[in-house]
Protein backbone atom coordinates (compact mmCIF):
# COMPACT_ATOMS: atom_id res chain seq x y z
CA UNK A 1 0.00 0.00 0.00
CA UNK A 2 1.26 3.43 -0.99
CA UNK A 3 0.03 6.41 1.02
CA UNK A 4 0.55 10.14 0.41
CA UNK A 5 0.29 12.65 3.25
CA UNK A 6 -0.10 16.38 2.52
CA UNK A 7 1.17 18.58 5.37
CA UNK A 8 4.11 17.78 7.63
CA UNK A 9 2.75 19.17 10.88
CA UNK A 10 2.16 17.22 14.11
CA UNK A 11 -0.67 15.19 12.56
CA UNK A 12 1.15 14.54 9.28
CA UNK A 13 4.42 13.56 10.93
CA UNK A 14 2.65 11.24 13.41
CA UNK A 15 0.76 9.57 10.57
CA UNK A 16 4.00 8.98 8.69
CA UNK A 17 5.60 7.43 11.75
CA UNK A 18 2.70 5.10 12.46
CA UNK A 19 2.20 4.11 8.82
CA UNK A 20 5.90 3.37 8.36
CA UNK A 21 5.92 1.21 11.48
CA UNK A 22 3.03 -0.79 10.09
CA UNK A 23 4.84 -1.36 6.83
CA UNK A 24 3.14 1.09 4.49
CA UNK A 25 5.11 2.97 1.84
CA UNK A 26 4.66 6.65 2.55
CA UNK A 27 5.38 9.97 0.83
CA UNK A 28 4.89 13.32 2.54
CA UNK A 29 4.46 16.75 0.97
CA UNK A 30 5.10 20.09 2.65
CA UNK A 31 5.84 23.55 1.29
CA UNK A 32 8.57 24.12 3.90
CA UNK A 33 11.47 21.73 3.76
CA UNK A 34 12.35 22.56 7.38
CA UNK A 35 9.11 20.92 8.53
CA UNK A 36 10.47 17.52 7.54
CA UNK A 37 12.70 17.70 10.63
CA UNK A 38 9.53 16.74 12.55
CA UNK A 39 9.85 13.28 11.02
CA UNK A 40 12.92 12.63 13.15
CA UNK A 41 15.99 10.68 12.21
CA UNK A 42 15.77 7.32 10.53
CA UNK A 43 12.53 8.00 8.69
CA UNK A 44 12.82 6.50 5.25
CA UNK A 45 9.64 7.95 3.78
CA UNK A 46 9.78 10.01 0.61
CA UNK A 47 9.70 13.78 1.21
CA UNK A 48 8.55 16.23 -1.46
CA UNK A 49 8.94 19.98 -1.00
CA UNK A 50 6.24 22.01 -2.70
CA UNK A 51 2.70 23.31 -2.61
CA UNK A 52 0.41 20.27 -2.46
CA UNK A 53 -2.23 21.83 -4.75
CA UNK A 54 0.28 21.75 -7.61
CA UNK A 55 -0.21 18.69 -9.83
CA UNK A 56 3.51 18.55 -10.61
CA UNK A 57 4.23 18.27 -6.90
CA UNK A 58 1.57 15.59 -6.46
CA UNK A 59 3.00 13.62 -9.37
CA UNK A 60 6.48 13.85 -7.88
CA UNK A 61 5.02 12.36 -4.69
CA UNK A 62 3.66 9.51 -6.82
CA UNK A 63 -0.04 10.30 -6.89
CA UNK A 64 -0.43 8.22 -10.01
CA UNK A 65 -0.88 4.79 -8.50
CA UNK A 66 -1.21 5.78 -4.83
CA UNK A 67 -3.69 3.76 -2.77
CA UNK A 68 -4.63 6.35 -0.19
CA UNK A 69 -4.15 10.01 0.67
CA UNK A 70 -4.56 12.09 3.81
CA UNK A 71 -4.80 15.89 3.44
CA UNK A 72 -3.88 17.32 6.84
CA UNK A 73 -2.25 20.72 6.18
CA UNK A 74 -3.20 23.59 8.48
CA UNK A 75 -5.30 25.19 5.73
CA UNK A 76 -8.85 23.87 5.21
CA UNK A 77 -9.07 25.17 1.66
CA UNK A 78 -5.81 23.50 0.65
CA UNK A 79 -7.01 20.21 2.15
CA UNK A 80 -10.36 20.39 0.36
CA UNK A 81 -8.68 21.15 -2.96
CA UNK A 82 -5.97 18.50 -2.66
CA UNK A 83 -8.43 15.80 -1.65
CA UNK A 84 -10.65 16.56 -4.64
CA UNK A 85 -7.70 16.43 -7.04
CA UNK A 86 -6.69 13.07 -5.56
CA UNK A 87 -10.19 11.58 -5.54
CA UNK A 88 -11.79 12.98 -8.66
CA UNK A 89 -8.87 13.49 -11.02
CA UNK A 90 -6.52 10.67 -9.97
CA UNK A 91 -9.20 8.29 -8.66
CA UNK A 92 -7.40 7.41 -5.46
CA UNK A 93 -9.86 5.07 -3.74
CA UNK A 94 -9.31 6.24 -0.14
CA UNK A 95 -9.01 9.95 0.54
CA UNK A 96 -9.28 11.46 4.01
CA UNK A 97 -9.25 15.19 4.57
CA UNK A 98 -9.04 17.30 7.70
CA UNK A 99 -11.44 20.26 7.83
CA UNK A 100 -11.44 22.46 10.93
CA UNK A 101 -14.48 24.56 10.04
CA UNK A 102 -17.48 22.24 10.57
CA UNK A 103 -19.64 24.26 8.12
CA UNK A 104 -17.14 23.80 5.31
CA UNK A 105 -17.68 20.04 5.29
CA UNK A 106 -20.68 20.77 3.09
CA UNK A 107 -18.39 21.35 0.10
CA UNK A 108 -17.46 17.68 0.11
CA UNK A 109 -20.92 16.31 0.91
CA UNK A 110 -21.88 13.32 -1.28
CA UNK A 111 -18.41 13.08 -2.84
CA UNK A 112 -17.10 9.90 -1.16
CA UNK A 113 -14.18 11.78 0.36
CA UNK A 114 -13.87 11.01 4.07
CA UNK A 115 -13.82 14.02 6.39
CA UNK A 116 -12.25 14.41 9.83
CA UNK A 117 -13.27 17.54 11.70
CA UNK A 118 -11.12 18.10 14.83
CA UNK A 119 -13.46 20.88 16.01
CA UNK A 120 -16.49 18.59 15.94
CA UNK A 121 -14.54 15.69 17.50
CA UNK A 122 -13.38 17.86 20.40
CA UNK A 123 -16.87 19.31 20.90
CA UNK A 124 -18.44 15.87 20.93
CA UNK A 125 -15.85 14.47 23.33
CA UNK A 126 -16.35 17.44 25.62
CA UNK A 127 -20.12 17.14 25.72
CA UNK A 128 -19.96 13.36 26.14
CA UNK A 129 -17.81 13.94 29.22
CA UNK A 130 -20.09 16.66 30.54
CA UNK A 131 -23.18 14.52 30.23
CA UNK A 132 -21.40 11.32 31.30
CA UNK A 133 -20.19 13.18 34.38
CA UNK A 134 -23.77 14.25 34.95
CA UNK A 135 -22.90 17.91 35.01
CA UNK A 136 -26.24 19.59 34.52
CA UNK A 137 -26.68 23.20 33.43
CA UNK B 1 -20.13 39.17 -5.99
CA UNK B 2 -16.35 39.43 -6.14
CA UNK B 3 -14.11 37.61 -3.65
CA UNK B 4 -10.68 39.22 -3.34
CA UNK B 5 -9.98 42.94 -3.25
CA UNK B 6 -6.38 42.88 -4.48
CA UNK B 7 -5.35 44.52 -7.73
CA UNK B 8 -7.41 42.17 -9.88
CA UNK B 9 -10.55 42.57 -7.77
CA UNK B 10 -10.12 46.31 -7.57
CA UNK B 11 -9.73 46.93 -11.27
CA UNK B 12 -12.39 44.39 -12.15
CA UNK B 13 -14.82 46.28 -9.94
CA UNK B 14 -13.74 49.55 -11.46
CA UNK B 15 -14.31 48.32 -15.01
CA UNK B 16 -17.66 46.74 -14.18
CA UNK B 17 -18.89 49.77 -12.28
CA UNK B 18 -19.67 51.65 -15.47
CA UNK B 19 -21.98 48.91 -16.64
CA UNK B 20 -24.67 49.32 -14.03
CA UNK B 21 -23.96 46.13 -12.13
CA UNK B 22 -24.57 45.90 -8.43
CA UNK B 23 -21.26 44.71 -6.97
CA UNK B 24 -20.34 43.28 -3.57
CA UNK B 25 -16.61 42.81 -2.91
CA UNK B 26 -15.43 40.52 -0.11
CA UNK B 27 -11.92 41.20 1.15
CA UNK B 28 -10.19 39.82 4.25
CA UNK B 29 -7.89 42.78 4.96
CA UNK B 30 -9.74 45.52 6.84
CA UNK B 31 -7.64 48.49 5.77
CA UNK B 32 -7.82 47.36 2.15
CA UNK B 33 -11.63 47.26 2.52
CA UNK B 34 -11.64 50.83 3.80
CA UNK B 35 -9.50 51.92 0.89
CA UNK B 36 -11.73 50.24 -1.71
CA UNK B 37 -14.86 51.58 -0.05
CA UNK B 38 -13.59 55.14 0.00
CA UNK B 39 -12.37 55.01 -3.60
CA UNK B 40 -15.11 52.98 -5.27
CA UNK B 41 -17.94 52.77 -2.73
CA UNK B 42 -21.31 53.97 -3.99
CA UNK B 43 -24.94 52.98 -4.09
CA UNK B 44 -24.15 50.02 -6.29
CA UNK B 45 -20.65 49.06 -5.06
CA UNK B 46 -20.37 47.67 -1.53
CA UNK B 47 -17.53 46.09 0.43
CA UNK B 48 -17.68 43.33 3.05
CA UNK B 49 -14.74 42.61 5.35
CA UNK B 50 -14.37 38.87 5.78
CA UNK B 51 -13.26 35.50 4.46
CA UNK B 52 -14.88 34.68 1.12
CA UNK B 53 -14.48 30.97 1.83
CA UNK B 54 -16.56 31.20 5.00
CA UNK B 55 -20.21 30.22 4.61
CA UNK B 56 -21.46 32.72 7.19
CA UNK B 57 -19.54 35.55 5.56
CA UNK B 58 -20.95 34.73 2.12
CA UNK B 59 -24.46 34.61 3.56
CA UNK B 60 -24.08 37.98 5.26
CA UNK B 61 -22.69 39.52 2.10
CA UNK B 62 -25.93 38.59 0.35
CA UNK B 63 -24.85 35.67 -1.82
CA UNK B 64 -28.48 34.56 -2.27
CA UNK B 65 -29.03 37.47 -4.65
CA UNK B 66 -25.92 36.80 -6.73
CA UNK B 67 -26.14 36.32 -10.50
CA UNK B 68 -22.43 35.86 -11.04
CA UNK B 69 -19.75 34.89 -8.54
CA UNK B 70 -16.12 35.80 -9.24
CA UNK B 71 -13.15 34.62 -7.15
CA UNK B 72 -9.93 36.54 -7.75
CA UNK B 73 -7.83 36.17 -4.60
CA UNK B 74 -4.14 35.37 -5.00
CA UNK B 75 -4.57 31.83 -3.71
CA UNK B 76 -5.90 29.17 -6.06
CA UNK B 77 -7.23 26.97 -3.26
CA UNK B 78 -9.27 29.84 -1.79
CA UNK B 79 -10.72 30.71 -5.20
CA UNK B 80 -11.77 27.09 -5.79
CA UNK B 81 -13.42 26.64 -2.40
CA UNK B 82 -15.21 30.01 -2.67
CA UNK B 83 -16.69 28.99 -6.05
CA UNK B 84 -17.64 25.53 -4.79
CA UNK B 85 -19.38 26.96 -1.72
CA UNK B 86 -21.26 29.43 -3.92
CA UNK B 87 -22.45 26.57 -6.12
CA UNK B 88 -23.08 23.82 -3.59
CA UNK B 89 -24.41 25.75 -0.63
CA UNK B 90 -26.11 28.68 -2.31
CA UNK B 91 -26.97 27.45 -5.81
CA UNK B 92 -25.16 30.23 -7.67
CA UNK B 93 -25.27 29.32 -11.36
CA UNK B 94 -22.35 31.27 -12.79
CA UNK B 95 -18.95 30.95 -11.10
CA UNK B 96 -15.79 32.48 -12.51
CA UNK B 97 -12.33 32.04 -11.05
CA UNK B 98 -8.85 33.32 -11.51
CA UNK B 99 -6.00 30.82 -11.20
CA UNK B 100 -2.35 31.65 -10.69
CA UNK B 101 -1.02 28.24 -11.69
CA UNK B 102 -2.16 27.65 -15.30
CA UNK B 103 -2.28 23.90 -14.64
CA UNK B 104 -5.19 24.54 -12.34
CA UNK B 105 -7.40 25.60 -15.26
CA UNK B 106 -8.08 21.93 -15.97
CA UNK B 107 -8.50 21.10 -12.28
CA UNK B 108 -10.99 23.90 -11.66
CA UNK B 109 -13.07 23.02 -14.71
CA UNK B 110 -13.22 19.37 -13.66
CA UNK B 111 -14.27 20.41 -10.18
CA UNK B 112 -17.21 22.45 -11.43
CA UNK B 113 -16.09 26.06 -11.84
CA UNK B 114 -17.83 27.48 -14.94
CA UNK B 115 -15.12 29.79 -16.26
CA UNK B 116 -11.45 29.80 -15.37
CA UNK B 117 -9.06 32.60 -16.22
CA UNK B 118 -5.29 32.56 -15.93
CA UNK B 119 -3.32 35.70 -16.62
CA UNK B 120 -0.11 33.69 -16.44
CA UNK B 121 -1.36 31.41 -19.16
CA UNK B 122 -2.46 34.35 -21.27
CA UNK B 123 0.94 35.97 -21.02
CA UNK B 124 2.76 32.66 -21.54
CA UNK B 125 0.74 32.10 -24.69
CA UNK B 126 1.73 35.51 -25.99
CA UNK B 127 5.37 34.74 -25.29
CA UNK B 128 5.12 31.34 -26.95
CA UNK B 129 3.67 32.93 -30.04
CA UNK B 130 7.00 34.74 -30.10
CA UNK B 131 5.37 38.06 -30.25
CA UNK B 132 8.24 40.46 -29.96
CA UNK B 133 8.50 42.18 -26.61
CA UNK B 134 8.60 45.52 -28.38
CA UNK B 135 5.11 44.82 -29.69
CA UNK B 136 3.86 44.25 -26.14
CA UNK B 137 5.60 47.37 -24.96
CA UNK B 138 4.07 49.43 -27.71
CA UNK B 139 0.73 48.04 -26.55
CA UNK B 140 1.41 49.49 -23.10
CA UNK B 141 2.66 52.75 -24.58
CA UNK B 142 -0.51 53.10 -26.63
CA UNK B 143 -2.37 53.13 -23.35
CA UNK B 144 0.07 55.82 -22.16
CA UNK B 145 1.14 53.60 -19.29
CA UNK B 146 4.55 53.48 -17.68
CA UNK B 147 4.47 49.65 -17.56
CA UNK B 148 7.21 47.84 -19.46
CA UNK B 149 8.04 44.21 -20.15
CA UNK B 150 11.74 43.32 -20.26
CA UNK B 151 13.76 40.16 -20.59
CA UNK B 152 16.92 40.09 -18.48
CA UNK B 153 19.55 37.38 -18.43
CA UNK B 154 20.81 36.36 -15.00
CA UNK B 155 24.56 36.94 -15.07
CA UNK B 156 27.32 34.73 -13.73
CA UNK B 157 28.07 35.94 -10.18
CA UNK B 158 24.89 38.00 -10.01
CA UNK B 159 23.71 38.90 -6.51
CA UNK B 160 20.50 37.01 -7.31
CA UNK B 161 22.27 33.80 -8.32
CA UNK B 162 20.98 30.63 -6.51
CA UNK B 163 18.64 32.75 -4.39
CA UNK B 164 14.93 32.12 -3.78
CA UNK B 165 12.66 34.69 -5.35
CA UNK B 166 11.17 35.69 -2.02
CA UNK B 167 14.61 36.67 -0.74
CA UNK B 168 15.48 38.95 -3.65
CA UNK B 169 13.68 41.95 -2.16
CA UNK B 170 12.19 43.02 -5.48
CA UNK B 171 10.07 46.19 -5.19
CA UNK B 172 6.29 45.74 -4.88
CA UNK B 173 5.35 47.04 -8.32
CA UNK B 174 7.82 44.79 -10.11
CA UNK B 175 6.57 41.40 -11.21
CA UNK B 176 8.67 38.45 -12.35
CA UNK B 177 6.32 36.84 -14.84
CA UNK B 178 8.34 33.89 -16.02
CA UNK B 179 11.78 32.37 -15.80
CA UNK B 180 13.05 30.83 -19.02
CA UNK B 181 15.40 28.03 -18.03
CA UNK B 182 16.87 26.28 -21.06
CA UNK B 183 13.85 25.49 -23.19
CA UNK B 184 11.56 25.41 -20.17
CA UNK B 185 9.34 28.31 -19.09
CA UNK B 186 8.78 28.28 -15.34
CA UNK B 187 5.99 30.25 -13.71
CA UNK B 188 7.83 31.43 -10.62
CA UNK B 189 6.77 31.36 -6.99
CA UNK B 190 8.59 32.43 -3.83
CA UNK B 191 10.68 29.26 -3.83
CA UNK B 192 11.88 29.60 -7.42
CA UNK B 193 15.66 29.93 -7.67
CA UNK B 194 17.50 31.86 -10.34
CA UNK B 195 20.49 30.27 -12.03
CA UNK B 196 23.09 31.98 -14.20
CA UNK B 197 21.95 31.95 -17.82
CA UNK B 198 18.24 31.97 -16.92
CA UNK B 199 16.16 34.59 -18.66
CA UNK B 200 13.82 36.53 -16.40
CA UNK B 201 10.73 38.24 -17.81
CA UNK B 202 10.04 41.30 -15.73
CA UNK B 203 7.07 43.60 -15.78
CA UNK B 204 6.96 46.92 -13.98
CA UNK B 205 7.93 50.56 -14.25
CA UNK B 206 10.99 51.47 -16.31
CA UNK B 207 12.78 52.69 -13.17
CA UNK B 208 12.11 49.53 -11.15
CA UNK B 209 13.25 47.34 -14.04
CA UNK B 210 16.44 49.37 -14.51
CA UNK B 211 17.29 49.19 -10.80
CA UNK B 212 16.69 45.45 -10.69
CA UNK B 213 18.53 44.72 -13.92
CA UNK B 214 21.85 45.88 -12.50
CA UNK B 215 21.46 43.29 -9.73
CA UNK B 216 20.46 40.58 -12.18
CA UNK B 217 23.55 41.16 -14.26
CA UNK B 218 26.21 41.80 -11.65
Amino acid sequence: MYVIIAGCNRVGASLVKKLSEEGYDVAIIDRNESNFSKLGNGSNCKTVTGIPIDEDVLKEAGIEGADAMAAVTNDDNTNIMVSQIAYKLYHIPMVITQINDPEKQKVLADTGIKIVCPTALTMNAFFDELNGGKLEV
Amino acid sequence: MIVGGGNVGYYLTKSLSTEKHHIMIIESDYSRCEQIASELGSGHIEVTNGDGTDIECLREAGIYYTDAFVAVTGHDQNNLIACQLAKKCFGVKQTISRVKNPKNIRVFKKLGVNSVVSSTEGIARVINQELDLTDINSLFQDRSSSVRLRKIVVGQGSTFEHKCLRDLGLPKGLILIAVLHGNQAVIPNGDTQLEPGDEALLMGSETDILNASSQFKR
